[in-house]
């Protein structure tokens, strides 16, 4: 019984399409976080009868053939990056970006990651700096008694000194698209890598043609909707209760041929 | 007697055969653009299995072909700008290997070089140049007008193709949501673009598969063979019986 076997596959793959579903909401209220979309194909077909085939000598061909499929398979989980809405804080060194792009940040390892997280913090040197302490490329400093920070949408960070009225431009942000920013490798802790499916990172000053601009004050929440979410999640238990129920039919009928006397 | 196992035995094959298909369709149930399939079955006039009375033309069942419903499937809402959707006939068409393909599935992708492609990295053919299409990833935003036409601030980086298949029964599944013209296997008689098509951005063409439908195909499937099975033992009781008599006598 071939579906027995098929069913299997639709289990496994609504199995996996329950996984991610339940990773997006457990990441609703992360920082920068961008919603995954387990995608399905249809696996092989198995030709029982070709189609184009000859049904006699006289050249008449067979119109439609028979092709019965073997299942379902996942083709992939995909990142949708699409603007997460962005949330007001107030505090100096959240910063969300409007629009495309990533902040790069420097491993401690030497290579570089890419973010959208932007709940940055100051590290003792006065350095900005993740919420681990890694580095915001290019690795900005406030000196020290600067009375207050400010960055504009254009990435400038520009610092007020103590005794002084003219504020100070101390750096400047940039940003680093992809061709497939969907393509980037998730390690976690909101960080990605570049890998051989997003290209090579461009890097450019916020606000120009092709990059989002940085808002201060604000971080970018992640883009989970909970009510498709949870809708995904019905449909997607539902298919698999179905799948069951195909396994249940196929083993009666098996059950029902090996009860012959 | 014999014919009564074997015409029982065509029924149960075509049954499992059926079973198999609703299995598939199943499975697929979420897939975005799969079309349910169905078995079309006949009846085959066979001559006796062996000289007897009764009926001398018997009806064996066989399976004589696949139908796929080709209808629309409902168009699911995702707001991602590279999800696009046919409304009506049609279909995408990618580039395997240097053959077309043709696909409802219409998730896109941008590769590494711009290029629009299917979740396996196939490009999605022009509907003018029958070419891969490059976007420009600095533009701030990809639009896709009626027609299929993909404009991006404005400027015009290509049409997605959408090509007429005129003959639907023609068409050969080869998995991953694709087919390819099963009685033009060489790529002679490649379909014409159409000029007008209806595509939708941000939606997925979801299965056309109805769970009712399905399941309650599968119901009938299983409990018409367990009939045959039990019409196959009564039979066989039959057999057994007279043989029985016939030993007393």
């Amino acid at each position: 019984m071939r579906s027995l076997m098929t069913a299997a596959t639709g289990m496994q793959a609504q199995q996996l399409n329950v996984e991610v579903i339940s990773n997006n909401l457990a990441n609703m209220n992360t920082t920068g976080f961008k919603r995954q979309r387990a995608e399905f194909q249809d696996l092989l077909y198995q030709n029982v009868q070709q189609m184009g085939m000859n049904s006699s000598d006289a050249g008449t061909i067979v119109p439609t053939g028979i092709q019965v499929g073997l299942g379902v398979q996942t083709s992939s989980i995909y990142r949708i990056t699409e603007q997460g809405s962005l949330a007001n804080t107030g505090n100096t060194f959240d910063l969300a970006i409007n629009g495309d792009g990533y902040f790069r940040i420097q491993m401690p390892n030497g290579n570089d990651a890419y973010t959208r997280a932007g709940s940055f913090g100051i590290s003792p040197e006065g350095e900005i700096v993740t919420a681990d302490g890694y580095s915001v490329a290019p690795g900005i400093v406030i000196p020290q008694g600067a009375r207050s920070v400010a960055i504009n949408e254009q990435g400038q960070v520009q610092a007020l000194l103590d005794g002084q009225t003219d504020p100070q431009t101390v750096g400047q942000l940039e940003l680093a698209t992809f061709y497939n920013d969907a393509g980037l490798e998730a390690i976690g802790n909101n960080l990605f890598l570049e890998s051989a499916a997003s290209g090579s990172a461009t890097s450019g000053t916020p606000g120009s043609t092709g990059f989002g601009s940085v808002m201060q004050g604000f971080v970018e929440g992640s883009n989970v909707n909970a009510v498709t979410e949870i809708t995904s999640l019905i449909q997607a238990q539902r298919a698999y209760e179905m799948n069951a129920r195909v396994i249940t039919a196929s083993d009666e009928m098996m059950s029902a041929t090996s009860n012959l006397r | 007697m014999d014919n009564t196992f074997m015409i029982g035995l065509s029924r149960q094959m075509a049954l499992r055969q059926a079973m198999d298909v609703v299995a598939n369709n199943i499975a697929n149930a979420n897939t975005a653009g799969f079309k349910v399939e169905s078995l079309l079955l006949e009846n085959t006039a066979a001559p006796t299995a062996e000289q007897a009375d009764g009926p001398a033309d018997l009806q064996f069942v066989d399976v004589w072909g696949m139908g796929r419903d080709f209808r629309q499937g409902e168009l699911q809402r995702t707001g991602r700008d590279l999800d696009v959707a046919i409304e009506g006939d049609g279909f995408f068409a990618v580039d395997v290997n240097g053959a077309e393909q043709y696909t409802r599935d219409g998730r896109l992708h941008l590769d590494p070089t711009g290029q629009l492609v299917a979740s396996d990295g196939a490009p999605v053919l022009d509907g003018d140049t029958r070419a891969p299409i490059i976007l420009d990833p600095s533009a701030r935003e990809v639009r896709i007008v009626d027609g299929g036409t993909i404009m991006q601030d404005g400027i015009m980086a290509g049409r997605i193709g959408v090509f007429d298949i005129t003959n639907l029964g023609g068409l050969s599944k080869q998995g991953n949501g694709r087919y390819i013209q099963g009685n033009d296997p060489d790529g002679q008689n490649p379909p014409d673009p159409m000029l007008d098509p209806v595509v939708a951005q941000g939606f997925v063409e979801s299965s056309n598969v109805q769970a009712v439908v399905e399941m309650t195909d599968m119901m009938t499937i299983m409990r018409s063979y367990a009939s045959v099975s039990k019409f196959i033992e009564q039979a066989e009781d039959l057999n057994r019986r007279a043989i029985e008599r016939l030993g007393k006598a």
